[in-house]
């Protein structure tokens, strides 16, 4: 017999196995001394820098966010590092693109992690992939603040994951509210995602509350090219108002389907505080109301204007809600560090009982955390209305 | 009818005379080369930014404009031919389908490099909405646009049939043998059917510009996937197929979306699809002639057989696999998750589409199938990980099975679309299914991975548990590989129509090798819930599939082993580029050309000498 049956091999094949699992278990035995505990802690007395690791989207599809991101990052850091670093202490901030997906941010956290010079982790853009990286982050009590994940269950995955974002149901009672005030009757549309569906049920209930009534509604997926479909029957529902739940690029489309094609010449809710909003609705952006978190024209605020003005001396252009709330996560933690000490337990401490964290978005001032939800309960959105090309702040 | 469904339906023509532009090119180049250009989204963008910056930057208009981009995107479409789908002729035409991938990705991110990643306007090359009649509203580029789809198809179909070179191009796609024969030049034909095709895309490109009104240099992706569709629809290889599949397509979800929503956008499209393909198994005017040369599958394995180690270098390579968990730092560890989870769904693929010869491109299905089950069965029922991992396995096997039914009847290369559809589906159903997946919002706190009741919490020990799982993988699959099951396999991929004539029920093989795949893929899937915590459906995308898919062909087909080094090159790459982070995914890119050039039979297997 020159070859075995196809039993013959699979017998064989079984032993070969069996052999294999065995011999691997017996160096599995020899090799326990080295362990499966993860990285032990290695490290080499003081250091004159601290680390903050920032996980974002350089490259891909949401690029365009991590550019705002890093912007608002640097300009932090540099400030603190002039005036003396945290505590004596140099700031760094070592940067993983990760294209905001799950997969990258999984596979570099670990390496995040166990560096020991990291004493906090900021991003990422979305929050399914923030939180793929969250478990490792918790396991090496490494505080995870993923400042643009508004996400509502974002920090359930650990008492270190913290998240000054406004939550989506402050977001929408300011949003009801004002386009309560505006209209009887509105159609809304929003995005398919975590964030969109959340924030629609807020929205939805906060309109209940004050008799507004929601005559047409539809969730749009994200890529969608032409919303043409959903946006006919919206406008045929006759509305006061249209509203959308969603992001810039989308909630540009909207508006300029609305109007352009469909010819719709009513209010219009929603969109983003954002540049690239502005020059990509053009003319049809007038009057639009956006609840947003920052106004760079209209704060108050001593030290929010003081950003301003750094950021278009750097930049050269005028900041908008994700380079403030990139800049805002690193004077945060800084902040932190400064309070206690520039350490991992140190950072984690002091986000549970500092009170004074400095707001810059919102009306300024300070901040504390809600240490029972690990969010930031007293951020409060602000409402902005587009003239002639510029977002100005609007008050009730 | 009311004025609303009047202009739904026009809008929804306008859409789909859009789809259809893509399509028309897509459909040209696969008839005639036999490659599906997965590039051919990324020349759509390619037209559309060259005319976005001479439109806008430098303030050309429509006319000049028009010339820029034929000359761009034909100089592209011209390396692009020389330098991958030449080299690539007379091989796999899986591999030249991957080495469009490649190419792909190295457009999408260097026109991000170049244009930088912001969304911006389209300049308004032609009035977009200046006219009126029966209530609704449109423009002049609506206009142009229809009557240039029109006029390419008429010059197009002109050329084929009365042009010379026309005439070469169509009896290179019948028969490139015999029309080699009768001294037909057919690689310059070729090239030149690809030159055509990508002037076409960038051509759509300014259409798609004025009709979007605003741009991306990353919107090339979706609109190759979306026209894909369309020309799969129509039938491929049919330029009139690829007009009528892009506006079925255009109307089916206008009106769709208009009753539903958008929320069910993924849906319509791909269930769209499938029941097309089911109702006519070519598309709508696809030859069945083009239905016996399988492009996507059989081809690759005339040529390749997994190279076969010394009996004593399995259970040493296992043993030295399960040895590194316990030296690895954590970082390397994470990164061995990863390698692992998708080596163990890429595993499970040899057995469809290595042994019995069936592209599958739609996996990502089956993996979010069993994330969600596994995911579902430790949360609600409180099941035990183990056994909830088996429960995924079976429960994604039985899902992709149930709606993979009707699709075994398909021959050829529709089976490989109708995979795409098949994984989409499955993964707009979990988005739909509310009370019980939580749709959008996705599922947070999934418990970790456990042994004997003890949570898995480092990187070193899910790593472990990973790795015993992907070697008993490789056991199962190259037992079955080896069986008379595997032989049946084999013999369905070789010839389907010997194994038919011998007696063999070739569906029903084929959706046996699937589910078995399935089962796997949804084993995977756990394992990323588990060691995630969180899952929603955006994480099982079209890019997984593609990259599964391409682990395997990367790999060499038919190899359990070869998966494995795919899958150490394809997820470990992209983390080991991190020193060159501008250009790491350009990079990539530029890597799977190389190596699908380089080793076109796959890493690990040797080409078989013709008998």
């Amino acid at each position: 017999m020159v070859r075995g049956t196809g039993q013959e091999r699979l017998h064989r094949s079984i032993i070969t196995a069996t052999a294999s699992i065995t011999a691997a278990m017996t160096m599995t035995g020899a090799l326990s001394a080295c362990g499966l505990g993860g990285d032990t802690d290695s490290s080499s007395g003081p250091e004159d820098h601290v680390t903050i690791a920032a996980i974002y989207p350089k490259t891909g599809l949401y690029a365009e966010y991590g550019k705002m991101f890093q912007q608002g990052f640097d300009l932090a850091k540099d400030e603190i590092n002039e005036k003396g670093g945290i505590k004596g202490k140099q700031l760094n901030i070592a940067y993983y693109d990760t294209q905001s997906d799950a997969k990258q941010d999984a596979a570099v956290a670990p390496k995040i992690a166990s560096d020991k010079s990291v004493i906090a982790v900021v991003g990422d853009y979305s929050s399914p992939a923030s939180s793929a990286a969250s478990p490792i982050f918790q396991q090496a009590g490494l505080v995870h603040y993923g400042f643009n994940n508004s996400s509502p269950v974002f920090t359930k995955s650990g008492d270190h994951v913290w998240t000054p974002q406004i939550g989506d149901n402050t977001y929408q009672e300011v949003n009801a509210d004002a386009v309560s005030k505006r209209a009887k009757k509105v159609s809304v549309v929003y995005l398919e995602n975590d964030w969109g569906r959340e924030s629609y049920r807020y929205f939805r209930q906060e309109a209940e509350r004050r008799g507004l009534q929601i005559a047409y509604q539809s969730s749009y997926l994200p890529d969608s090219t032409d919303l043409t479909p959903i946006l006919i029957p919206a406008k045929d529902a006759a509305p006061d108002a249209v509203v959308d739940i969603g992001y810039g690029p989308d909630g540009a489309l909207i508006l300029n389907t609305l109007r352009d094609k469909l010819g719709y010449k009513g209010p219009f809710f929603g969109g983003q505080e954002t540049k690239e909003f502005l020059a990509l609705t053009g003319a049809n952006s007038q009057d639009t109301i956006i609840t947003g978190s920052f106004s760079a024209t209209g704060t108050k605020d001593n030290k929010a204007q003081a950003f301003v003005k750094s950021f278009e001396k750097r930049y050269h252009t005028v900041p908008g809600n994700f380079e403030v709330t990139s800049y805002q996560a690193i004077m945060d933690l800084a902040h932190a560090g400064e309070k206690t000490s520039p350490t991992r337990q140190g950072i984690q401490e002091a986000l549970k009982t500092a009170d004074d964290f400095p707001l810059y978005q919102g009306n300024g001032g300070t901040f504390r955390f809600n240490t029972r939800t690990r969010r930031a309960d007293e951020i409060k959105p602000i409402l902005l209305q587009v003239d002639k090309g510029k977002f100005k702040q609007i008050e009730e | 009818m009311s004025p609303s469904m009047i202009e739904t339906l026009f809008s929804g023509l306008i859409h789909g005379g859009v789809y259809a532009l893509v399509a028309v090119g897509m459909s040209l180049v696969f008839g005639v080369t036999n490659v599906a250009n997965f590039a051919q989204g990324s020349l759509v963008a390619v037209g559309m930014m060259t005319a976005w910056w001479v439109g806008s930057s430098l303030g050309w208009g429509l006319i000049p404009t028009l010339l820029a981009v034929i000359l761009v995107t034909g100089l592209v479409g011209l390396v692009m031919s020389l330098l991958v789908i030449t080299p690539l002729e007379g091989r796999q035409p899986i591999a030249a389908l991957l080495g469009t991938v490649g190419v792909g990705q190295v457009l999408d991110n260097g026109m991000q490099l170049i244009f930088g990643s912001q969304t911006r306007p389209f300049p308004e090359l032609l009035p977009t909405h200046n006219l009126h009649a029966l209530g609704i509203r449109f423009g002049t580029s609506d206009l142009v646009m229809s009557l240039v789809a029109l006029v390419s198809m008429a010059v197009l179909w002109g050329f084929l049939t009365y042009g010379k070179d026309g005439q070469a191009i169509r009896a290179t796609s019948q028969d490139s043998q015999a029309a080699k024969q009768m001294g037909v030049p057919v690689t310059s034909i070729r090239t030149l059917a690809f030159v055509i095709g990508s002037v076409l895309a960038g051509i759509a490109g300014i259409f798609i510009g004025l009709f979007k009104t605003n741009i991306n240099p990353m919107d090339g992706g979706a609109i190759g996937m979306t026209a894909f569709v369309a020309a799969a629809i129509g039938g491929l290889g049919s330029i009139p197929g690829a007009i009528v599949g892009g506006l079925v397509l255009g109307l089916a979800e206008a009106v769709g979306v208009g009753f539903f929503g958008d929320g069910v956008h993924d849906l319509i499209t791909f269930g769209t699809l499938l029941l097309v393909l089911i109702l006519r198994p070519s598309g709508f005017m696809g030859s069945k002639a083009n239905l016996h040369n399988e492009p996507m599958a059989g081809t690759f394995l005339e040529a390749a057989r997994p190279i076969r180690l010394p009996h004593w270098a399995n259970p040493g390579l296992a043993a030295a696999a399960l040895a590194t968990p316990f030296f690895f730092s954590d970082h390397l560890s994470g990164i061995g998750t990863q390698v692992t989870i998708y080596a163990i769904a890429a595993v499970g693929l040899t057995l469809i589409s290595g042994s019995a010869g069936q592209t599958i491109l739609g996996l990502a299905g089956p993996v979010a199938v069993g994330a969600y089950a596994s995911a579902l069965l430790t949360m609600r029922l409180h099941w035990p990980f183990a056994v909830s991992l088996l429960g995924a396995a079976i429960i994604a096997a039985l899902a992709a099975s149930l709606l993979t039914f009707p699709v075994w009847k398909l021959s050829g290369h529709y089976v490989a679309i109708a995979t795409i559809g098949v994984g989409a589906v499955m993964v707009a159903i979990i988005r739909i299914w509310e009370p019980l997946t939580r749709g959008s919002l996705g599922l947070q706190g999934i418990p970790l991975p456990t042994f004997l009741g003890r949570p898995l919490y480092t990187q070193q020990m899910q790593y472990l548990l990973d790795l015993v799982i992907l070697l008993l993988a490789l056991l199962v699959v190259s037992s079955i590989q080896s069986s008379h099951l595997g032989h049946v396999f084999e013999s369905i991929g070789e010839d389907t129509q010997a194994a038919q004539s011998l007696g063999i029920r070739t569906g029903a093989y084929k959706a046996l090798a699937y589910a078995l795949a399935s089962g796997l893929a949804g084993i995977a899937g756990a394992l990323l819930a588990h060691q995630y915590t969180y899952i929603d459906p955006t994480l099982f995308n079209p890019v997984m599939s593609s990259l599964i898919l391409t682990i395997v062909v990367l790999g060499g087909m038919k190899s359990p082993t070869g998966a494995v080094i795919g899958s150490l090159i394809l997820v470990g790459a992209p983390e080991l580029l991190r020193i060159l982070p501008e250009v790491r995914i350009m990079a990539y890119g530029l890597l799977l050309v190389i190596f699908i050039i380089w080793r076109p039979q796959g890493i690990f297997s040797t080409r078989r000498r013709a008998s």
